[in-house]
């Protein structure tokens, strides 16, 4: 049933979803062309947050089009919490289907970096912390009122990822290095579902308590 | 005769509108209209049972069972056709049929397929280009292809053409015929219950005001007119509803026999739901 409703999203955004698949593959390219010094990995991150966001935005503005399509399909045998829990599986899908993309670029042509643990695990926090924050609000509020964070999200990431690899560059001298690299892997991976599961269980409260008509 | 749905003192608020303790049951084998005007509380009281919005108060049982604790095996039970707009309208048929067809356990592809053909819907056909009237026999494909045992429609006649409605009709009615089965629609178009309904309820300002059998209703209610000088108080108390004029009144009533002994002159006719429907409004204002 879940990967029902998470295919669902899919087909809802099928148009948008190949231009923004080819966008993420053109994102880490043009970061490498323009501005060596960030690094490809600064294109993967940045191809990630554009994917994953305006992709979901334009599953949001399908669903806010259609309303009832909600109803229908919670007055089907379909549990309200599936109905919250595709909209993050539907995002790590789109974080997965990028990952493959950057995989299969850096294959073709290694010049553009590696795709190593350090990056999927970091990439799989940010992209915790950014949905695991989002969604529970958007599930709140609606699309017409959040569609605002899509663009600050969008605007300001160009901006922020640079300064938070500087950041955590310098932060790995000092912390990061004194830990095993697996623990650190482990760390990563709990934080980011924790993050995750945390931010699904106050979305589907708030689904739960929602008025679908 | 079972009892297919049960509400039981049900109550929800909305700023100033509230539904206001709703009790009803419909029994198997009955198509029962749910009538009532625009506002009134139809589509409140529907979203309540399907558990589309929360109610602060009332118990919903369906086949027996209860709505909050049964709901995944209620709603595997339960068809449900609502207005044209609950699709997604760039999907064809067939990805939309996709979409809800894994939620039950007994969806039927064949059933489905036959419905397509008899409704001759093209399942790769886009949904937006669909007519009002196709969309809604695409949305009652969709609602008999799971073995339901209830249809639950909110005002599925609303916006159609005479002949689909009266199509959409004749499916009801075949549906019914196989048993075991009800249907649960609401509806303003009254017309469309004085051809198959058995039962009616209704409701008017967040409040049922008469549940009957159709026949009974129409039996019992009678269109009365007369000479408005003959009209005394006592005898217009008898009304449910009544428009006086210089020339004479018209009005509702089922004491026919009693007004009749004090106005002997008087022209019965037989009433429609709808007039027995705005009497019961007129009557409550």
């Amino acid at each position: 049933m879940l990967l029902h409703l998470i295919k669902k999203d899919f087909l809802i955004a099928k148009k948008y979803l190949l231009i923004m698949l080819l966008i993420s593959v053109f994102i880490p390219i043009f970061v490498i062309w323009y501005v060596p010094e960030l690094g490809a990995e600064i294109g993967f991150v940045l191809s990630v947050i554009f994917t994953v966001f305006m992709i979901l935005q334009q599953v949001s503005i399908k669903e806010y089009q259609y309303p009832k399509v909600s109803a229908l399909l919670c007055s089907a045998p379909y549990p309200r919490k599936f109905l919250v829990l595709s909209k993050y599986g539907f995002c790590i899908g789109i974080y997965f289907l990028c990952s493959l993309i950057y995989l299969i670029e850096i294959t073709l042509f290694p010049m553009y970096g590696k795709l190593s643990i350090n990056l999927v695990l970091g990439m799989f926090l940010i992209l915790s912390v950014f949905i695991g924050v989002f969604l529970p609000i958007q599930f709140k509020y609606g699309y017409a009122k959040t569609k605002f964070i899509f663009m600050i999200v969008i605007m300001t990431s160009p901006i922020l990822f640079p300064q938070l690899i500087k950041l955590d560059k310098g932060l790995s001298l000092n912390i990061v290095n004194t830990i095993s690299p697996v623990f650190l892997y482990v760390i990563v991976a709990l934080i980011s579902i924790s993050i995750l599961m945390i931010s699904a269980l106050i979305s589907i409260k708030i689904f739960e308590d929602k008025d679908l008509a | 005769m079972n009892k297919i749905l049960e509400v039981h003192r049900l109550n929800r608020s909305y700023g100033n509108f509230s539904l206001k303790d709703i009790s009803f049951s419909i029994p198997e084998d009955c198509i029962t209209g749910f009538i009532g005007v625009n506002g009134a509380g139809k589509t409140t009281t529907l979203n309540s049972i399907l558990g589309l919005i929360k109610r602060e108060s009332g118990n919903i049982k369906l086949f027996g069972l209860d709505m909050q604790t049964h709901e995944k095996e209620i709603k595997n039970r339960i068809g449900v056709v609502f207005d044209d707009s609950c699709f997604y309208d760039e999907l064809s048929m067939s990805e939309m049929k996709d979409i809800i067809a894994p939620a039950y356990t007994s969806w039927c592809e064949d059933d489905y397929k036959g419905y397509m053909r008899r409704f001759s819907l093209n399942p790769k056909q886009k949904i937006n280009t669909l007519s009002k009237g196709m969309r809604m026999k695409y949305a009652l494909a969709l609602a008999l292809s799971h073995k339901a045992e209830l249809l639950i429609m909110d005002e599925p006649t609303s916006g159609l053409d005479p002949l689909i409605r009266s199509q959409l009709l004749e499916i009801l009615t075949d549906y019914m015929k196989e048993g075991g089965k009800g249907v649960f629609f609401s509806t303003h178009i009254t017309s469309d219950l004085d051809k198959i309904a058995d039962m009616l309820i209704m409701i008017d300002h967040g409040k049922i005001v008469l549940q009957e059998e159709r026949d009974t209703l129409l039996d019992n209610y009678r269109i009365v007119k007369g000479d408005t000088r003959k009209l005394k108080s006592e005898i217009k108390n008898l009304f449910l509803s009544i428009d006086t004029t210089d020339f004479g009144f018209t009005g509702i009533s089922n004491q026919i026999s009693e007004i009749q002994s004090h106005v002997p002159d008087i022209v019965i006719e037989r009433a429609t739901i709808e007039d027995i429907m705005l009497a019961h409004i007129k009557g409550g204002e």
